[in-house]
């Protein structure tokens, strides 16, 4: 099998298709496509939908931009070879084309001759690295490329193009860790009152989360949008609170003071808190937990019999405040002992009261620069629309009903401080009783505990009466001194665990810092020998940019599937241009809960399918996969890699058995029939089979999602299992042994960030921080005043779509698609009008925009809204808007406890004189 | 008789866009002609600053100005409201576009395409009648009267709703006969406080803007 599968000839001239659009990570949104005369014309809702989707089956702007996507003449639409071995921003690559034969040859030969020397390098890393860009949503367009992968062994998926550090990181792993939300969400359908740190849940929701927040709105739910610039989302919510960047912990701790040190005890849920925390586990004077000698229990007060009992002792009433002595054993990293005997102790819960004693609204205002009255209103709002004690019956279970909710965004629940900001939310849904409850604060999905993606059956009963998670080691005996992968996850970040998704939320950013110098104690970190590139553009989309592109023009063979010429694939050897989203098949599953607002009550399946065929020579992305695995010899090991699910879907279930021949090479309609039934087959327990055909006629199929599985409190209650929160024992613990294993072998460079690790998290200066990275580049705040952030665009996040001139234009009625935003009053200081060409610097950088002068920002923060400045992809590299990314250093200082950073920098801004 | 409306609620819309790309792409707009689009707005100063988005385009209106000062009598109303533009009548003196109070006209004197040269969809849905003459939102009257003709209802039925209706993502946008006490849009505006856009001109705008609910109301 050399061709591709002759779909033109099959298409229908005329008509609606049905297909969807995963172009971000809110998807998929489920379409329809109209044809006429055999060219793609129209993209519409597809209706038949509306009835299972949560967003009425309406479809994102971005997907509007399909058409003209698929007839975009920048196309890259032959296979290309790279004619100049000089790599570099500067240097032509001098692309010729050559036939698919050719491509295929170059790059099957390369990866023969890279197997038969062996798979990992001299320091153990993966030869071959591979980048799909954040969110996982391109693997819903790369169909049976994840088979070859499987087929192939190890690769290295750790070279951030964003996701890991500039993603939602410690909402990810601390989320998933607490509640297994890796994304969190208010319950929309149900919430009343929202505290909103940053999240823009209006541009960055997708069409589920602006359906529902519009409905939520109208209905009366009240959103404090609390950000130092007025978004999308500030813009739809009740009230705009504009803070100080970065500084949202001590904000959300000055709301927990309130209502633990100005509010009746009884506000609080305090049946949950004792039941359903570990709010009344004693805490040592060395900061663990008490525990009974002979168990190792984790002990309480039980206020019945005055007497410590193990925290799994029925019928007691344990104590939240006191002191208590009792005999016990605390123990500490590494199972030392630290004290036993008659031990005093006091319970966790007691300890945060302490704790949050100095966070006051007065002591946040400083810092802030947020009125304390406002905090203060706003933490009695969040309580008085609590409704502790409620109850709501959902499909015959009577649950407990807590419509308030705090959600966050990115920059808030990444890099340093963003620890802070989850616990703090979590916490303030904890005290009330709204974590994983109707109304509530719940987690959608899950990505690092197993099974993926089923959350109700990866709780799983872990140490001291939580839920297991799957930590990477700690302990002397199994914990990684030689990292898998270039960014050292398994080694440095032990909430990172070991699954799928782990690669891409480790520090990633360590696979492009650690080229030029590999710290201490972790094997050289190398290039890669063949990287593959899909639906990302690192050199635009990652921090550093110029150096990030310097770097990838260091790599020795690079093979990028392409849409169009980009600053990423400037650097490849071999360019294979890919079918795009109306001109290939691939089934993917729908529904359920995952992302974000991604909760529904339906799941599914739904086809993408041919809608007209493919331009110039561009394949689908199977006949590409298989074409690889039959030349490098790997036909049997892919195909069952297919059998095993690794197209969607396991193709033998209880009653059917749909597996390909794995000695055949299958062409691309053959592997998605058998897919279809196989899905099918799953969605109705085997009692119908549904081919291919089918599939493309009626779109989508689907069944019943229960709307109690929203909620992940009652499967924690059924097994007995607590939130392990308000305290971070395992986690203090897990540091303290992460931090002798590093000085074990003499790493001393993570030291600031083991300090993350505490029980109760302090406030640190956080904004200090940045200013601090500042100084170190070389500059003072006074010459650099500005903060600058950056913001989504819905109309381009993820949809690798800034060459497309329609979604450009529409874009541009939104203010900050052309420039940078500037508050009035600080434009006028600085004799800057609307439209003036500026420049913004840091001490190692600058870059030139036109001023967008707006009242809504504050005076010392500047936007840039989404990520541009192009240099090499058509059209877009004419658009002349910066991005903060050519600003952003990637460094250790900036890289938090969990590998992660945030999109801030200092900088200065002038008028200058560009564009004259 | 029927009066066709637009009803937009303030309250729900995001400036996403999304009305103006399904209309764009519904319509076969060139670059830069949009006849649905959504204005970013802000109102007062920093801080107690507001940022509205407020979707804009033909109004359709019971006195329109376009219509009083076309001098080839190109444009019409209809009888159930839709204002109209004979694109064979209209002679492209731009009058209409002067005196709408609302910029929602266009007109476009050479071709234009996304990407300097037409590309296939381009080229099969370029249409040289609106060369030269004023356009604007049509209120996709094609599906309306051929959704008419099917039995259908504009407004609930998508097939003979437009475009811009059919693809809000926030339910901002809804569509339907004024006449009709219980129609959709009759609805709405008993049940919302309302205003029109320049209302003060007297031009009878066809198209409501939801900004609250009517005080007292029940279902408040």
């Amino acid at each position: 099998m050399n061709a591709p599968e002759p779909a033109a000839a099959a298409l229908a001239a005329y008509g609606k298709r049905a297909t969807y659009c995963y172009q971000c990570v809110a998807g998929p949104d489920l379409l329809t496509v109209k044809v006429v005369d055999g060219v793609a014309t129209e993209v519409e809702p597809n209706f038949a939908a509306c009835g299972v989707h949560p967003g009425g089956g309406k479809v994102c702007v971005k997907a509007y931009g399909l058409v003209q996507k698929t007839y975009n003449p920048n196309r890259v639409l032959t296979p290309m070879r790279r004619t100049n071995p000089n790599k570099g921003r500067n240097e032509d690559p001098g692309f010729v084309p050559i036939s698919w034969a050719e491509a295929l040859d170059t790059i099957a030969a390369k990866l023969r001759s890279v197997r038969e020397a062996g798979l990992l390098d001299a320091s153990g890393y993966p030869k071959v690295a591979a980048n799909f860009g954040g969110g996982g949503t391109p693997q819903s367009y790369m169909g049976t490329f994840p088979a070859f992968l499987a087929a192939w062994g190890p690769v290295d998926m750790g070279f951030g193009s964003g996701q890991g550090v500039k993603c939602t990181h410690s909402e990810h792993l601390y989320g998933e860790f607490w509640h297994r939300a890796f994304p969190v969400c208010p319950d929309t359908p149900m919430c009343n009152y929202v505290i909103s740190c940053g999240a823009n849940s209006e541009a960055s929701g997708g069409v589920v989360g602006v359906w529902r927040h519009a409905n939520a709105r109208e209905r009366g739910m009240k959103r404090v949008q609390i950000e130092p610039h007025l978004s999308i989302t500030g813009a739809c919510s009740a009230e705009w609170v504009p803070i100080k960047p970065k500084t949202d912990p001590a904000f959300l701790y000055a709301l927990i003071h309130v209502m633990l040190h100005e509010s009746a005890r009884e506000r609080l849920d305090l049946p949950f808190l004792k039941q359903h925390t570990n709010s009344p586990y004693l805490v040592g004077a060395n900061g663990f937990f008490l525990r009974d000698a002979a168990t190792k229990k984790p002990l309480l007060w039980d206020l019945n019999c005055n007497a410590a009992v193990t925290y799994d002792t029925p019928d007691c009433d344990p104590a939240l405040e006191g002191a208590f002595a009792c005999d016990a054993v605390e123990i500490g990293p590494d199972e030392a002992v630290l004290a036993q005997g008659r031990l005093e102790g006091s319970p966790s819960f007691a300890k945060l009261v302490e704790h949050v004693r100095p966070y006051s609204p007065e002591w946040a205002a400083e810092i802030c620069d947020v009125p304390a009255a406002t905090m203060r209103r706003i933490a009695n709002e969040y309580l008085d629309h609590a409704q502790v004690g409620a109850t709501i019956e959902i499909e015959g279970k009577t649950l407990p009903y807590r419509p308030v909710s705090v959600s966050l965004g990115k920059t808030v629940n990444n890099g340093w401080g963003g620890f802070e900001c989850v616990w703090a939310r979590t916490l303030l849904a904890v005290l009330v009783g709204a974590l994983e409850v109707p109304g509530g604060t719940l987690g959608t999905t899950v990505r690092l505990n197993r099974p993926l993606s089923e959350r109700h059956e990866s709780v799983k009963p872990g140490p001291d009466g939580f839920m297991h998670y799957p930590m990477n080691p700690t302990d002397r005996e199994h914990w990684s001194a030689r990292p898998n992968i270039r960014n050292a996850y398994r080694t440095m970040v032990p909430l990172a665990a070991n699954g799928p998704w782990s690669q891409a939320l480790g520090p990633t950013h360590f696979s492009w810092m650690f080229q030029k110098e590999t710290p201490k104690g972790l094997p050289t970190v190398t290039l890669p020998e063949v990287w593959f590139v899909y639906r990302t553009n690192p050199a635009i989309s990652f921090w550093d940019t110029k150096g990030v592109s310097a770097t990838m023009a260091r790599f020795p063979f690079v093979v990028a599937m392409a849409y169009t010429r980009d600053e990423t694939n400037h650097m490849a050897d071999i360019l294979l241009p890919d079918a795009t989203d109306l001109e290939s098949l691939q089934l993917i599953r729908i529904g359920g809960s995952k992302y974000i607002e991604q909760f529904w009550e339906h799941e599914g399946y739904a086809l993408r399918q041919p809608v007209v065929a493919a331009q110039g020579e561009a394949r689908d992305f199977p006949d590409i996969a298989t074409e690889l695995a039959r030349r490098t010899g790997l036909l049997e090991q892919y195909n069952a890699a297919i059998n095993r699910g690794a197209g969607g879907v396991r193709l033998k279930g209880a009653s059917w058995y749909f597996s390909l021949d794995p000695k055949v090479a299958h062409g691309r309609d053959e592997i998605w029939d058998a897919v279809c039934k196989a899905a099918s087959a799953e969605l109705s327990d085997g009692k119908e089979v549904h081919d291919l055909a089918w599939w493309k006629e009626n779109g989508l199929a689907t069944k019943p999602f229960p709307h109690a599985d929203w909620y992940l409190f009652p499967t924690l209650a059924a097994q007995g299992l607590r939130f392990e929160v308000p305290y971070q024992e395992r986690l203090y613990r897990i540091g303290k042994e992460l931090g002798n294993r590093l000085h074990e072998h003499d790493m001393q460079w993570w030291n600031e960030q083991l300090a993350e690790y505490q029980t109760l998290p302090k406030w640190k200066d956080f904004p200090g921080l940045w200013e601090k990275s500042l100084l170190k580049m070389g500059g003072t705040t006074k010459d650099f005043p500005f903060w600058l952030l950056t913001s989504r665009s819905m109309q381009y996040s993820w949809g690798n779509n800034v060459g497309i001139q329609m979604i450009r234009e529409v874009a541009d009625n939104i203010s900050g698609h052309r420039g940078v935003i500037i508050n009035t009053g600080t434009a006028e200081k600085l004799g800057i009008a609307e439209g003036d060409p500026v420049e913004i610097a840091t001490p190692l950088n600058n870059v030139s925009a036109r001023a967008v002068v707006r009242q809504g920002i504050r005076p010392d923060t500047l936007l840039l809204i989404g990520q541009f400045s192009h240099w090499a992809t058509p059209f877009a590299k004419d658009f002349g808007v910066p991005s903060m990314n050519s600003l952003v250093p990637m460094s250790m200082e900036l890289t938090d406890a969990t590998g992660s950073g945030a999109d801030v920098v200092r900088v200065s801004l002038k008028r200058s004189g560009v564009g004259k | 008789m029927t009066r066709w409306a637009m009803v937009a609620d303030l309250r729900r819309c995001v400036g996403c866009q999304t009305c103006t790309a399904s209309c764009k792409q519904a319509n076969a707009t060139p670059p830069e002609v949009q006849w649905r689009r959504v204005l970013d707005m802000e109102v007062g100063e920093y801080p107690a600053v507001k940022r509205v988005f407020v979707p804009v385009g033909c109004m359709h209106c019971d006195e329109p100005p376009c219509m009083h000062v076309c001098p080839s009598t190109a444009t019409k109303k209809r009888p159930d409201g839709i204002v109209t533009i004979d694109y064979e009548l209209c002679i492209g003196c731009s009058y209409c576009a002067i005196a709408c109070p609302y910029q929602a006209r266009y007109k476009t004197d050479r071709a234009s395409f996304a990407y300097g040269k037409a590309t296939v969809q381009e080229t099969q849905a370029f249409n040289p009648k609106r060369l030269a003459v004023a356009t604007k939102c049509t209120f996709c009257v094609d599906r309306i009267d051929a959704g008419l003709a099917k039995g259908l209802t504009p407004g609930i039925d998508p097939e003979a709703t437009p475009a811009c209706v059919n693809s809000c993502i926030s339910q901002t946008l809804s569509f339907g006969d004024l006449e009709d006490p219980h129609s959709n849009v009759s609805q709405l505006l008993a049940e919302n406080q309302t205003f029109r856009m320049h209302e003060e001109l007297g031009t009878g705008p066809g198209f409501y803007y939801i900004w609250d609910k009517k005080q007292g109301d029940a279902s408040a």
